[in-house]
């Protein structure tokens, strides 16, 4: 297999800040990739690394085995970016059609159209779309050229989920027909769905990485929640033993622990006062919370 | 490379439709200065000479130059700003494309503008007030007012440089507007007082239009305004080259 995107401990430091820190990571062509992390973890600053937008401090960053800013890795990428870029006074198709020209193979139109869900919108004016239109023509944009690697950051942001749904299912067949995705997204059900490798980013550092059920299997992703009685603390709770965290809203209680069937003999020893017990096992959201929260803390 | 001949072709197509679509283009570039020249022409009366000059050809240069200029600064820069703001320059730079094959696109369309307006301006004018004027200088102040135009580019893209695209609406009017009635494009500068006539002078709009005013008048194009025309120039791309990097390093 040929590595697709290849990070050789780079770092990126803005102002003294580490915004990316000593991170490697090597992609192979055909994964579905998803970036997690929590805001400011140097998720966007890494893709745009890789793209060549920033350069890093130090490292290595090599796209399909190139530098990512040569005009022959250009012609096999494409990337929908965080904010909306769409331009004044032209239509949907002539947007498209401008972007398919930078390319040397793009895709017929007509398929970009329908990929994206804009077939009735072809002669609406860009800047008349709604917003989760204009992400879609984003993405159109970004397939023009058939790329090998394709980058959507937040890429279903603002849309419905009609479209969320299309929108996944082309993804999917762009994986099967062998085309790199990298998403970063803050849906971790869309995660869940999309990749098949998950890497998860805080303070700019690969703090999980592997399939999705490896990442929900990895961590202490299981919770215990229940109704506290008036005379519950925070402390007592914190004390017990495999309790990583705690989350209150009013007097419901949420316990974060590895070990959820020792926990809740604890509490029953310990004679806490508790009503309405669940207990959750991990999904990749709490997966995703147990990752970054101590993290958050130390 | 065909690839980025057809993709700088696209690109050039792209800027003229939307110039095309842009309303402020064509009521400033092409109603009012149209307009402007039938009015103040018909007002003045055909007998009114300025210096050598009749004044209807005299004003149909200054509003040939008016509508070029107004194509530059309101409906260019406002496209360089919008770009720039919305993302759309980002997104450029990963695509294949060549940054040459934009700045190149961006200046071949602005150069089909202005010679639409150009030719837009003379033939209505032209025909409308039965201007006699030899072939020659009709060639050589359309060559002229077009080449010279290119100038006011420079200043559109300093303008368009700047982030808030409304500010830059605002800003771009008002440069215009007062460009234009300080360089005696509305009235000419032999009606103004000493000192305005002056301040006329060191502006690129009086230097632009001297040059079309000289041909029509028989005279040769003065090269002190051409190498003041040409200073702004240089001067306008190197100040929007300067806060373009500094706005990139961000």
């Amino acid at each position: 297999m040929k590595a697709a995107i290849q990070l050789e401990r780079v770092t990126k430091t803005f102002k003294g800040k580490k915004a990316v820190d000593d991170l490697s990571l090597t992609v192979e062509a055909g994964t579905v990739l998803a970036l997690l992390g929590p805001n400011g973890a140097g998720k966007t600053t890494t893709i745009s690394m890789i793209l060549g937008l920033q350069q890093p401090s130090s490292g290595k960053v090599k796209l399909l085995e190139d530098d990512p800013r040569s005009p022959k890795v250009r012609d096999r990428i494409g990337a929908m970016l965080q904010e909306i870029s769409v331009i004044d006074n032209l239509k949907v198709g002539e947007t498209i059609n401008l972007f398919r020209s930078y390319f040397s193979r793009p895709l017929p139109l007509d398929q970009l159209l329908l990929i994206s869900g804009l077939e009735k919108e072809k002669d609406k004016m860009a800047t008349a779309l709604s917003g989760g239109q204009q992400r879609r023509l984003g993405f159109a944009m970004a397939a023009a050229g058939d790329p090998d690697i394709i980058f959507l950051d937040e890429p279903t942001v603002g849309m419905d989920v009609t479209s969320r749904q299309l929108f996944w299912d082309t993804i999917r067949a762009m994986a099967s027909r062998g085309k790199t995705v990298v998403l970063t997204t803050h849906y971790l059900e869309e995660a869940d769905q999309l990749a098949d490798r998950i890497v998860v980013i805080d303070r700019g550092r690969v703090i999980a990485d592997g399939t999705p059920s490896e990442i929900k299997a990895g961590t202490t992703g299981r919770i215990i929640s229940f109704t506290a009685g008036a005379g519950v603390t925070d402390i007592a709770l914190r004390r017990l033993p495999g309790v990583t965290d705690t989350e209150w809203s009013g007097r419901r209680v949420k316990l974060y622990s590895g070990d959820t069937d020792r926990l809740i003999f604890a509490l029953v020893e310990n004679r806490i006062d508790m009503r309405d017990i669940e207990i959750q096992s991990g999904g990749l959201e709490e997966a995703f919370q147990a990752l970054v929260q101590p993290a958050k803390e130390a | 490379m065909n690839t980025t001949f057809s993709a700088t072709w696209a690109q050039c197509k792209a800027e003229l439709l939307r110039t095309i679509r842009n309303r402020r283009f064509v009521f400033f570039s092409v109603i009012m200065p149209v307009a402007f020249f039938f009015i103040f022409s018909s007002t003045v009366g055909s007998d009114v000479k300025i210096g050598s000059v009749d004044f209807t050809s005299y004003y149909l240069m200054s509003m040939t130059v008016y509508g070029v200029i107004g194509a530059s600064l309101t409906s260019f820069a406002q496209r360089v700003s919008k770009e720039r703001v919305q993302g759309w320059i980002r997104l450029l730079r990963i695509t294949p494309l060549p940054s040459w094959s934009y700045v190149l696109s961006k200046i071949v369309a602005q150069g089909v503008i202005n010679l639409a307006i150009i030719l837009v301006v003379f033939v209505v004018g032209g025909i409308g007030k039965q201007i006699d004027l030899p072939v020659s200088v009709w060639l050589e102040s359309g060559l002229w007012i077009w080449i010279g135009g290119f100038a006011f580019m420079a200043l559109g893209t300093l303008i368009g440089s700047m982030r808030n695209p409304d500010a830059v609406q605002v800003l771009a009017l008002i440069v215009y507007m007062s460009l234009s009635i300080l360089g005696g494009l509305w009235f000419p500068t032999s009606t103004m007082s000493g000192a305005m006539q002056t301040i006329a002078k060191i502006t690129p709009t009086y230097r632009l239009g001297q040059g079309a005013w000289n041909l029509v008048g028989g005279e040769a194009i003065d090269w002190a305004g051409v190498g003041i025309l040409a200073a702004y120039a240089v001067v306008f791309m190197l100040i929007s080259a300067y806060i373009m990097k500094k706005q990139e390093a961000v």
